[in-house]
């Protein structure tokens, strides 16, 4: 194995046999994976390939049914996360255990491990300044939590384990609420912790960010490592291939087609939090049939917002919308349901779909006071239930009946659901935020290619997302959001990544005349609807 | 975790295993360590549980006499408890039932006293009806403080349960108060307002009648209509009711205005069918139970049914246990609450581990 740091490389960390049955499904078979000291490792593989289970179990969070781990020459064995983390392991969850009323400072004395009588803010603000300067981390140990980005919160979480003594880090998908500028920044961090003999396993999807960052990549699927190799020399298809077991297709084809009428319509959107904070800044463009129009951004820029006022779930300051030339700036959601807008929001838990309540009812649930739900005064539980069976069929959600709880579905197959009651009412105007965040390349194909089918079928689509890959792939105009403003619209084909970094960062704002021409710029057309 | 965290959970929890067939075992089962335990109490003050159990059950099922007294005591607890438990299904916190129940009652004994000379037919039903507007009007007072003021709804309803009770009160030291009585209550009223007998010779009124039908309706309004499954929606989880076009504040009025309404028809029914005259402290505790009796019902109509019949059993047969054994009554208080602990900390054990 090649040696990046110059030193030896030795076993740091040895799982043997590891298996894991939840039920019937069998979600680690027989792994074995293994981290030397000083490398970084990529831990690969789609939804429910048993990536996270492997490294729960490691971290103490599930006991192993069988298997062996042997952690710098100690065995571990039905050992608890703190036991864990005294072991010398961190772990770095996706959603971070941080407590945002309270500073860097009082978040790390949380975490400590050492519990003397007195609590000592001044040692522990100089060991976070130390391990801050020795890694980059840019902390200030007097902040509050709370206000810091997610991706200077995600370096909170960092020295936490640097101070905790840990010796490997384990960070579960630690870019996918990051922009490509903090990206980086988080990259150039864990190889520094690697260079210091730390180890860091990169739990994750992304292909490109693993083959730039790591030393080797293990490779799961459905339970079983298929590879475990050095990086180098490794291509985006050869980890794709072992990852998914196939070849992915190759990128979709789109039909280049003329962009018809406007059918969403937006102008002068404003709108504030409830804390009165302004969170969308006079927002104005046009989506037209049979267009993708993308909006990228970093998380919390406005994009949630915008959509959420579309679709009337939030109420607007300033400004109007109009879908297909109807003004429903006031309506309800029903009314804009009635006019043909569909809304896929970015928060699937709680917001696109109810865990308690059956797959029956949450594909009812927007549709509820029209039929065939609803007939007279009382509900239609029949028709619910048959229109809930043809729409199961008709996205393939693979569930046990539809009076299921939503909750028992794999993230894939709530997604499908989600899809499944908005588009299947065939919409005019689609919104989709986030709509693959967290799945698999297979589901995320899907979602892709109904967006697509859509377009082709004319409706007009405004698709948020925070992966650039992503909106390259469907978007034929891309705006930037950037503190609640648009500070771009490019066209597709002159799109430069670079640029668009740029842009996310919120360092530089442009708007090509090639891009407002593609359509009428939203202002000129607002001052003459119906324009096209 | 703060602790409105912690409710929010542990709602979660009973909202999710109402929906199976959860909380029918875990609410038997809980009954079951309750008397358990309990019997073991009456066993340590060396008297016999089965003996105090068995007059506890005669005292409340015996006689044609005691089965009316328990259902004349189920009444209320099954009208609000009702309301209760749609509330907390739209995760709407009322513990208002108390002041609801006073109001409902006063106006009720305000319309039966201020129109003496109504037709029996009729006066009965519009007193219970204007007792059943004024529980719904108390409600909705602590509803738009709710709804305006942004004051959580239980704070506002439980302190309004001291105004309501205490306003019943002061009503009674004064205009509505009996002459002479030395003790706070009305004058009794005309027979006319009196509810009717559902069984000759005894104490039973029609208005465990209207308890049924009141959770047969709340049953299908949750299950069965639009407006109920906005409810649940709204109780499962807020933003998703308002992507799905839920008004949470209409909403919120709405439930209130239902829970509210029923708790002032079981003051007035109270009133009407078996005091036949408003005294001071006839709802006491009434709102509290009728929590517990929601809850135990797993926040269903048709749970609280059982829930309900069984509290007040248990109530009914407590003296008669008193008497026969020598056992306090007030262990059937223990009894209670005991099996509140149970089946609610059956309830929020998290279910059985899924897939992660």
């Amino acid at each position: 194995m090649p040696d990046v740091s110059g030193k030896r490389t030795v076993a740091m960390l040895t799982m043997r046999g590891i298996t894991k049955a939840y039920g019937d499904v069998r979600a680690n078979r027989g792994i074995d994976f293994d981290v030397p000291a000083g490398r970084i490792i990529g831990l690969l593989g789609e939804n429910g390939s048993g990536k996270t289970t492997l490294m729960n179990i490691l971290f103490g969070m599930v006991p192993a049914d069988a298997g062996t781990i042997v952690f710098r020459e100690r065995v571990l064995a039905d050992h608890t996360p703190r036991e864990a983390i005294a072991a010398g392991i961190s772990m770095i969850h996706q959603h971070f255990m941080l407590v945002l009323a309270m500073t860097v400072t009082e978040n790390v004395m949380l975490a400590s491990n050492d519990d003397g009588a007195w609590l000592r803010h001044h040692a522990v603000a100089d060991r976070i300044k130390e391990a801050s300067d020795a890694y980059s981390l840019h902390l200030d140990p007097s902040a509050l939590v709370g206000e810091l980005s997610l991706g200077a919160q995600q370096r909170v979480e960092i020295v936490k384990a640097v101070l905790q003594g840990a010796a490997l880090l384990i960070l579960d998908e630690p870019t996918s609420n990051l922009s490509p500028p903090e990206v980086s920044v988080l990259l150039g961090i864990l190889r520094r912790l690697r260079d210091d003999g730390r180890s860091v396993v990169f739990i994750s999807h992304k292909l490109g960010e693993v083959l730039e960052l790591c030393d080797d990549v293990v490779v799961l699927r459905d339970g079983a490592v298929t590879a475990a190799r050095p990086v180098a020399g490794a291509t985006r298809e050869d980890l794709a291939y072992m990852m998914v077991g196939r070849d992915l297709p190759a990128p979709v084809e789109r039909s280049a087609r003329a962009p018809g009428r406007e059918l969403l319509l937006v102008s002068d959107l404003g709108a504030r939090d409830a804390a009165g904070v302004p969170r969308l800044r006079g927002v104005s463009f046009s989506v037209r049939e049979g267009e993708v129009f993308a909006i990228a951004g970093v998380d919390g820029n406005g994009q949630g917002e915008l959509a959420d006022v579309i679709a009337g779930a939030r109420a607007l300051d300033t400004g109007s919308v109009f879908v297909d030339g109807q003004d429903v700036t006031a309506a309800s959601v029903a009314e804009r349901l009635a006019a043909g807008l569909a809304y896929i929001p970015a928060d699937r838990a709680s917001t696109g779909l109810v865990g308690i309540m059956t797959i029956a009812e949450n594909l009812a649930m927007r549709d509820i006071g029209a039929p065939p739900h609803r007939r007279g005064w009382w509900l239609d539980r029949v028709a619910t239930r048959a229109l809930a069976e043809t729409r199961m069929a008709e996205f393939g959600v693979r569930a046990r009946d539809p009076e299921s709880f939503a909750a028992t579905l794999s993230g894939g197959n709530q997604q499908k659901v989600v899809l499944a009651r908005e588009l299947g009412r065939a919409p005019r105007v689609v919104l989709a935020v986030q709509p693959t965040r967290g799945l698999d390349p297979g589901a995320t194909r899907f979602v892709i290619e109904k967006i697509l089918a859509l377009r082709e079928a004319g409706a007009a689509v405004l698709y948020v997302s925070t992966e650039l890959d992503e909106i390259l792939a469907v978007a034929d105009r891309i705006a930037v959001m950037y503190d609640g403003r648009v500070v771009g619209i490019v066209r597709r084909e002159d799109a430069d990544l670079a640029r668009l970094g740029l842009m996310m960062a919120g360092v530089l704002e442009e708007t090509s005349a090639a891009a407002l021409a593609y359509g009428v710029s939203a202002s000129e057309s607002a001052s003459r609807p119906g324009a096209s | 975790m703060t602790t409105t965290d912690a409710l929010d959970t542990t709602f979660m929890r009973v909202l999710s295993a109402s929906a199976t067939a959860r909380p029918f075992v875990l609410a038997l089962a809980g009954v079951g360590l309750a008397l358990a335990l309990s019997g073991l109490l009456v066993l340590g003050s060396g008297k016999s549980p089965l003996a105090a159990y068995g007059s506890l059950a005669s005292g409340a099922l015996g006689s044609r006499d005691r089965i009316a007294v328990a259902l004349n005591k189920a009444t209320p607890y099954l009208l609000t408890a009702t309301g209760v438990a749609l509330c907390f299904r739209a995760q709407v916190i009322n513990i208002g039932g108390e002041g609801q129940i006073a109001v409902g009652g006063l106006a009720a004994t305000w319309v039966a006293l201020a129109l003496p000379d109504a037709p029996a037919g009729v006066l009965p039903i519009v007193a219970a009806l204007v007792g059943a507007v004024a529980g719904a009007a108390w409600a909705a007072l602590a509803a738009l403080v709710r709804l305006t003021r942004n004051v959580h709804e239980v704070l506002v309803t439980l302190l309004m349960n001291f105004i309501g009770v205490l306003f019943v009160s002061e009503m009674l030291q004064g205009e509505l108060g009996e002459p002479g009585a030395g003790f706070p209550q009305s004058p009794l009223l005309a027979r006319a307002a009196w509810l009717p007998r559902l069984v000759r010779e005894t104490d039973l009124h029609v208005g465990i009648l209207v308890a049924l039908a009141a959770v047969v309706a709340a049953h299908l309004l949750l299950w069965r209509t639009p407006f109920g499954f906005r409810l649940r929606l709204r109780g499962a989880s807020a933003p998703a009711a308002i992507y799905s076009g839920v008004s949470m504040k209409r909403s919120l009025l709405s439930v209130m205005l239902v829970a509210g309404g029923l708790a002032g028809l079981a003051g007035a029914l109270e009133v009407l069918g078996v005091h036949y005259r408003l005294i001071e402290g006839f709802s006491s505790g009434f709102g509290f139970t009728a929590v517990s009796i929601a809850l135990i019902g797993g926040l269903n109509p048709l749970g609280v049914l059982p829930a309900g019949l069984f509290f007040a059993f248990l109530e009914t047969g407590a003296l008669a246990m008193q008497r026969a054994v020598g056992v306090p009554s007030p262990l059937v208080l223990v009894i209670q609450g005991l099996t509140m602990v149970f089946v609610l900390a059956a309830v929020a054990l998290p279910a059985p581990a899924r897939r992660a």
